[in-house]
């Protein structure tokens, strides 16, 4: 095989993973929401068919003009695009491209993409929407980049191949768990989970930068918004978490995708047992989290 | 009555004749704990003030009414209470056709605001002076000078819609945005129209449209029902508090004519208004969950709250709207062998209400999201006459059942629970240690539960021109009837005050300066309740064509046949 054929495949292989499989989580956590809540709750599968169901809609638009028609599929394109720049099971298969600079830049730049569409929407939910988003990713974004600094001082690579193949070979470490810890915290807000859904807060802002979608360009986003967990968490376990490792990609990835399934499950546990909390609440937690994190870097300069 | 009652009044009647100083028309005593003064309308301002702010009487409510087919000219009624001495004082002055202004009480009495908007909409009589003189209740596109409670306006007339009129809402101020909440919003889910005035987060101002879904209640009960039937309607006003409203309805009446209700109607009364009071409890606490996004909580507090419907099921025959007040007492008993179940379920019910109580009083986040959060201070809420646990919260301790017995309070009374915040929390705090409170009142009742008729033969009909007022104290606050009876076996004038009514008046300042975030667990914490409808009406936009749809067809239309016609 070709080494371009290889990488295509693997690209398309970790596309598959987050596309296909990100409503099956969702549905798997929800239904572990209604269990706490003492309900029965919608089939596994209903997530797939709120997407269809979306799909078929109508497109009802608010406003005009190239930026609101044509975001909501580079938003799920760019969080697809994260999906190839991260290892699942295996390395990563764009890990030649980009390493965990490009993975921060890319993350980034759905939150960012999701409040250009916000603004051009011309509502005033979906901008005081877009003004939390952009405060939420200001004070958690720095929290991934500490978090993956300190594996990128300990494995002595900036890719995110390297910092796993570190993490098997030398197991587990202060700095890495500390590190490890805080990125799970920051995982919360990514994922937009309570407490810290404020961005979107239906009861407050009626969805804030959602308000305006409808149809196909809401299933974009809801699934860009599945996938973006997915993704996030697949990265926690694969950089974190990598153990303990076969060298079979099918075996690895299953183990990895169990892992993943654990890590989203703790993150639903919190976001049912919570109320949200306000913005400034969420910002100076985050700015805490961030200072404690620090930390890590400070354990991993020791080479603890 | 004692010396003690006595001296109360004497000094109630010595402020009244200082403060009108000279233009005290009469002064009557109709019920042992009602005083009636009508005054010249020169006066009513200093008087209500005297009361007010001398006495420190609480404002309940004014009543305007079209008296011209009795004495010629209209009537202002402003209703106050001394809570502590268990004391109405009513101060009433004509106004005559052909100067329909009166002094304006707001300036001096600030909870007096809607009120008195609400007569100058419904017979057109002006408060001289109000700072707030726009329209309240009637819609905006109603013609100028209409009065739909006067006596000469038909129940079912439609005057002629305006057009291009827009409702007169306040100027944003300079560098403040506007987002507006409602009139459909997904924490609000009864029409009412917020404008919040926002600098970033900041709420620096609103202002509010409400009375969207007005239906005319009063007025069918003054001209087309009879006392008899009003009850059933009168039970229909709120979804939730139905029997407190039919209870209240029904006192006013009994109050007004005398009637003596058996002691085992009030038992049982008490006992259906704490049940009330449990399951609406429950339901605010799962709503107020939701509005911070807590779903868990609304999810196990309504199922909790699921046995209590069940159990109006088994005594009344319905979940909701029981039908079982009427005047004099009540038509349906309590059954003897719903007893065990009644108990048995109060049990689980306060086994699981603690458990919530200490799960939420140990959640962190929870108390981070509401301690601070919109203060209604205790000045506040006394100037505003808030009501209920908002007033409790605030540290004004007030509440119906202690201030006005009724029912069987007198022999079972109520603890009184207390906060002095005056935030969400102190509102949270309240309710939870109600609901306990509840279980406990409705338990002793039943332990004491006499035998008897359940409701006194009425066989003289109800004398006209008798007044009465009664209270009762709704899971949201005091709910107010005034009933005037008249000749025709109906009130001459029904008026009603839901809880709410005084509680969101207070919001505007309860939310000044605080954040977006807390303008919803702000206004949940009040427990508002706007009106409900119980059928659909539709507008064909092109050919103005009104529609209503019975409940047989809603049933067939949401089972998938679409009906031909009518709006979509």
């Amino acid at each position: 095989m070709t080494q371009p054929l290889a990488v295509l495949l693997q690209c398309l292989l970790n596309v598959a993973i987050a596309l296909l499989l990100s409503p099956l989580y969702e549905g798997l956590l929800r239904k572990v929401r209604a269990a706490i809540h003492s309900r029965i709750g919608p089939p596994v599968t209903q997530p797939y068919w709120d997407l269809l169901k979306l799909l078929g809609k109508e497109d009802l638009r608010s406003g005009g003009g190239a930026v609101y028609s044509s975001l909501p599929p580079l938003v799920l394109g760019s969080l697809l695009l994260l999906a190839t720049l991260v290892p699942m099971g295996a390395a990563a298969p764009l890990a030649f491209a980009g390493d965990m600079i490009a993975v921060l830049y890319v993350a980034a730049m759905s939150s960012v993409l999701i409040m250009l569409n916000a603004y051009a929407s011309g509502s005033p939910y979906a901008s005081v929407g877009s003004s939390r988003e952009m405060m939420m990713a200001l004070s958690v974004e720095p929290i991934l980049a500490i978090a993956l600094v300190v594996g990128a001082f300990k494995a002595g690579t900036l890719a995110l191949g390297g910092m796993t193949a570190f993490q098997v070979q030398n197991g587990p470490s202060i700095s890495m768990t500390i590190a490890g810890l805080a990125f799970f915290l920051a995982l919360q807000a990514q994922s937009g989970k309570l407490p810290f859904d404020t961005a979107e807060a239906d009861q407050e802002i009626m969805g804030g930068p959602l308000v305006e979608q409808s149809g196909p360009r809401l299933a974009l986003l809801r699934w860009a918004m599945w996938t973006k967990q997915l993704v996030l968490a697949f990265l926690l376990v694969e950089v974190f978490l990598p153990w303990p490792r076969f060298g079979i990609l099918p075996v690895d990835l299953a183990l990895s995708g169990v892992k993943v399934l654990v890590v989203l499950l703790v993150v639903e546990l919190v976001d049912v047992v919570n109320p949200r909390v306000r913005i400034d609440q969420a910002m100076g937690y985050f700015v805490r989290v961030a200072l404690a994190s620090l930390s890590a870097l400070a354990f991993a300069v020791i080479g603890k | 009555m004692s010396t003690e009652h006595e001296q109360i009044l004497q000094a109630v009647r010595q402020v009244t004749a200082e403060r009108s100083n000279g233009a005290l028309l009469s002064a009557t005593q109709p019920h042992a704990d009602t005083l009636h003064f009508v005054v010249d309308k020169k006066a009513m301002r200093s008087v209500a003030d005297g009361l007010f702010n001398q006495l420190h009487a609480r404002f309940l409510i004014s009543v305007g009414t079209d008296k011209r087919p009795l004495s010629g000219d209209f009537g202002i009624l402003h209703v106050f209470s001394l809570d502590r001495d268990h004391v109405y004082v009513l101060l009433e002055s004509p106004i005559a056709e052909d100067d329909l202004r009166v002094d304006s009480i707001t300036p001096v009495v600030p909870g007096a605001d809607w009120a008195e908007r609400e007569f100058q909409d419904a017979i057109g009589v002006h408060p001289e002076g109000h700072p707030d003189p726009r329209r309240l209740l009637l819609p905006d596109d109603w013609p100028e000078g209409v009065h739909p409670l006067r006596r000469d306006f038909p129940y079912n007339f439609r005057p002629p819609a305006v057009e291009n009129v827009r409702p007169k809402m306040r100027e944003t101020p300079a560098g403040a945005s506007v987002l507006p909440m409602g009139p459909f919003f997904p924490v609000l889910e009864e029409p009412a129209y917020w404008r919040l005035f926002v600098e970033g987060e900041t709420i620096v101002g609103c202002d509010t449209r409400l009375f969207y879904n007005h239906r005319g209640i009063e007025k069918l009960g003054d001209s087309v029902l009879t006392y008899d039937q009003i009850p059933s309607l009168a039970e229909r006003i709120c979804g939730i508090c139905g029997f407190i409203h039919s209870t209240c309805y029904c006192q006013a009446v009994e109050k007004a004519a005398g009637i003596q209700v058996p002691r085992r109607a009030r038992y049982i009364r008490t006992i259906m208004l704490e049940l009330e009071r449990i399951h609406s409890h429950l339901l605010w606490l799962g709503i107020a969950g939701h509005i911070i996004g807590f779903e868990t909580v609304l999810m196990q507090t309504w199922r909790i709250r699921e046995p209590v419907m069940w159990l109006c099921e088994t005594i009344s025959g319905n979940r909701k709207t029981y039908g079982m007040n009427t005047i004099g007492g009540l038509r349906r008993d309590l059954p003897n062998d719903v007893r065990p179940e009644l108990l048995s379920t109060l049990a689980t019910i306060e086994k699981e209400s603690i458990a919530v109580h200490n799960a939420i009083v140990g959640d962190s986040v929870l108390r981070a999201r509401t301690e601070g959060v919109g203060v209604i201070t205790s000045e506040s809420a006394r100037s505003v006459c808030v009501v209920g646990p908002p007033a409790r919260a605030s540290g004004v301790a007030i509440d119906a059942r202690i201030d006005h017995p009724y029912a069987a309070y007198d022999e079972v009374p109520p603890r009184i629970v207390v906060q002095e915040a005056g935030d969400t929390w102190a509102r949270v705090v309240v309710r939870v240690g109600e609901l306990l409170e509840s279980i406990r009142l409705v338990r002793e009742a039943l332990a004491a539960l006499p035998g008897g008729p359940i409701c006194a033969e009425i066989n003289a009909g109800i004398p006209p021109d008798k007044v009465g007022v009664s209270v009762v104290e709704a899971p949201r606050g005091e709910a107010i009837h005034f009933v005037m009876t008249g000749g025709d076996n109906r009130p001459y004038r029904w008026r009603v005050r839901a809880p709410t009514y005084a509680n969101l008046q207070a919001l505007p300042a309860a939310v000044m300066h605080g954040t977006i975030a807390d303008v919803p667990i702000t206004l949940g914490s009040l427990d508002p309740c706007f009106s409900c409808t119980e059928r659909v009406e539709t507008i064909d936009r092109r050919t103005r064509e009104v529609r209503v749809y019975s409940r047989a067809e809603l049933l067939r239309m949401s089972r998938g046949n679409r009906l031909p016609g009518g709006a979509r």
